[in-house]
């Protein structure tokens, strides 16, 4: 039985993997460029299944660590042109002391994935440390992506506000700018890399006491386990790749503004997990995939149905389909197996 | 200066305190995460758009009319949704999210994206010793008092009040003493739905109207009623007078992104070391 299970993940998996590796031969630039884009939120989703489906942690405002690393990687970049229209507008002759670091693209980088996830392990550490139920880590969640928002929004001089920051460069790899297609091929091979690492993971000892203190919290400690520790670890990791997620988003775009990575992303990245299958890395894959697909071909022709329709998938998932899509298929085919 | 910014403080907790106290009811007693509170006000203040704007009928009957509306509308999302998702608050939580999304959609078919005004009931200010008061404002601030004593006549006095407290004490001695647990949910549900709604007319005359207003109101509220205690009345009044105060204290001392990001820290902080809020009547579970 346990051999099925593994195969199905394998087999999907092969065959999605083979799919984007052989998608450029045929696809135009445009829908390459758009696969692409799927690919990055994939990995976006992915960060939010291990601290929402494996842990049991809902964070509703995981756009924060997703928008932090695209706007620390887009500042970079803007900074490689001398100091940006949007700062001189407001006086500014030159590029702050507390962002200098910015001005170099590798240590942009860098602090693109150090700063998501200090920013988590920060969070973590306060509200996993307080022994407040899962509920208020979700409030507070929200609560801070709704304020990243009007930070962004609100402080014009130093992240371009409202209008975001455009003009990026495409494609870039530590500021030398590649094709659409290497870069492409960059982003699934780092995709696929991450899916692995969080794959093994999850099958080793540390993944089982996460779902652990997902089923319960309280045995866990009585077993002189520390909860706190193990969910403060494995949000920091999730906001590493949100981070890195928002990084290559905003490379492969060339532009970045406050719309895009707020409570809407937080909301909606938490819809294609669920759909999906939360607590399956594989469920958030193909959650992403589909949702994304449906949203291209519909939201266009139909944006206020399209919107009515998330809303009811919504409330219809979590009533009728608690495990999602790919959870729920792979539960039939075990049960049927027994 | 000081005393202008204590007056203009003392207004928005007034507002806070009637976004919030809807709130302290569902989530405070019921425990319920309701993530379309927001939208409650937001149909509250359609409501009084309707009723004033359309139809030319009076302001008072607007609050009526938009209790009523949003108790229904509550009523009708406990029943369908809710009532099948208790005692497992992440679900609840998403599938009132899904609600939110709905309920913005539907408002947004049925008015229009364009966004709508409501006319104030009281025009001018008064001037009390070199600080001016709008009189609408003073009206928010008596009516935030009146609704706060008729909540706590409602809640202590009465014999829904008393069966409320009782089921959310303890929910299976209360069904033993033959209290109808299920009526009593969908009751406390609308009720605390119904005061989004009056919430909603209030703040419609002081804002534009718009299908997605509501949102920037959940938040404010969820903070209040965290800050200061789940399940006290007396903790959601302390926590909008606090967080209200010190908006209007810090946006004078900065700007108003910096008083709302202070205040967001003052919350996380007070969370770490007090976890069940200022004042609670119990653990926070």
């Amino acid at each position: 039985m346990a051999k099925r299970i593994i195969n199905m993940e394998s087999a999907i998996g092969i065959i999605l993997v083979l799919f984007f590796l052989t998608y450029p031969l045929y696809a135009s630039p445009f829908q390459i460029g758009l696969v692409g884009k799927f690919i990055v939120l994939i990995l976006f989703a992915i960060s939010l299944d291990l601290i929402w489906g494996y842990t049991g942690l809902l964070s509703l405002g995981h756009a924060v660590f997703f928008g932090l690393g695209g706007y620390i990687l887009a500042l970079s970049y803007t900074f490689q042109k001398g100091v940006p229209m949007f700062m001189q507008r407001f006086g500014i002759e030159e590029i702050p002391f507390w962002m200098s670091p910015l001005k170099s693209v590798q240590l942009g980088f860098l602090l693109g994935l150090l700063i998501p996830s200090l920013l988590a392990a920060l969070m973590g550490y306060f509200i996993f440390k307080s022994r407040v139920s899962g509920v208020y880590f979700s409030i507070m969640t929200l609560a801070f992506v709704s304020l990243f928002e009007l930070l962004i929004i609100n402080l014009q001089a130093y992240t371009g506000g409202f209008n975001g920051l455009t003009g990026l460069p495409r494609f870039p790899v530590f500021g030398e700018p590649l094709d659409l297609i290497p870069f492409y091929y960059l982003i699934v091979v780092i995709t696929v890399m991450i899916y692995s690492i969080c794959r093994m993971l999850t099958k080793m000892h540390f993944g089982k006491v996460l779902r652990a203190i997902r089923e319960n919290e309280d045995r866990v400690s009585f077993l002189s386990y520390e909860p706190a520790n193990y969910k403060i670890f494995i949000f920091t990791l999730s906001g590493l790749i949100a981070g890195l997620a928002g990084m290559l988003y905003v490379s492969l775009n060339g532009f970045v503004s406050p719309k895009e990575i707020g409570v809407g992303l937080s909301i909606s990245v938490i819809l294609w997990v669920a759909i999906g299958g939360r607590g399956y890395l594989m469920g958030a894959v193909i959650g992403t995939l589909l949702m994304n697909w449906l949203s291209n071909s519909l939201s266009e022709q139909y944006p206020s149905v399209w919107q009515l329709l998330t809303g009811i998938a919504m409330i219809l998932v979590v009533m009728f389909l608690p495990d999602g899509l790919y959870g729920t298929i792979k539960n039939r085919l075990s049960m049927s197996r027994k | 200066m000081i005393a202008q910014a204590f007056v203009d403080g003392l207004s928005f907790s007034a507002i806070l305190l009637i976004v919030a106290l809807g709130l302290a009811i569902t989530f405070g007693v019921m425990k319920v995460i309701n993530l379309a509170h927001g939208e409650l006000i937001m149909i509250g203040a359609y409501t009084a758009y309707v009723v004033t704007t359309l139809f030319n009928l009076p302001y008072m009957l607007a609050i009526m009319a938009a209790f009523c509306t949003a108790a229904l509308v509550g009523m009708l999302m406990e029943i369908i949704v809710i009532k099948r998702l208790y005692g497992r608050p992440l679900e609840t939580l998403l599938a009132t999210v899904g609600i939110s999304i709905i309920l913005q959609e539907v408002v947004r078919l049925l008015f229009g994206t364009v966004a709508k005004s409501v006319v104030a009931p009281f025009g001018q200010s008064i001037s009390i010793g070199g600080i001016i008061v709008p009189y609408y404002r003073l009206f928010v601030i008596l009516f935030s008092i009146l609704l706060v004593v008729a909540l706590v006549l409602l809640l202590y006095k009465t014999r829904f009040g008393m069966q409320l407290r009782s089921v959310s004490q303890n929910r299976e001695m209360s069904q033993c003493l033959g209290i109808n647990t299920s009526v009593i949910d969908t009751l406390t549900f609308a009720l605390g739905s119904g005061l989004a709604g009056i919430a909603g007319a209030i703040i419609a005359p002081m804002r534009t109207v718009s299908p997605t207003m509501g949102s920037e109101y959940l938040m404010d509220s969820f903070m209040v009623v965290v800050l200061g205690g789940v399940g006290s009345i007396a903790g959601t009044n302390l926590g909008a007078l606090i967080i209200g105060e010190a908006n209007q204290l810090l946006t004078t001392l900065g700007t108003a992104t910096f008083a709302k990001f202070m205040i967001f820290v003052l919350i996380i902080i007070t969370i770490r070391f007090r976890p069940e809020g200022l004042l609670s009547s119990g653990g926070r579970q």
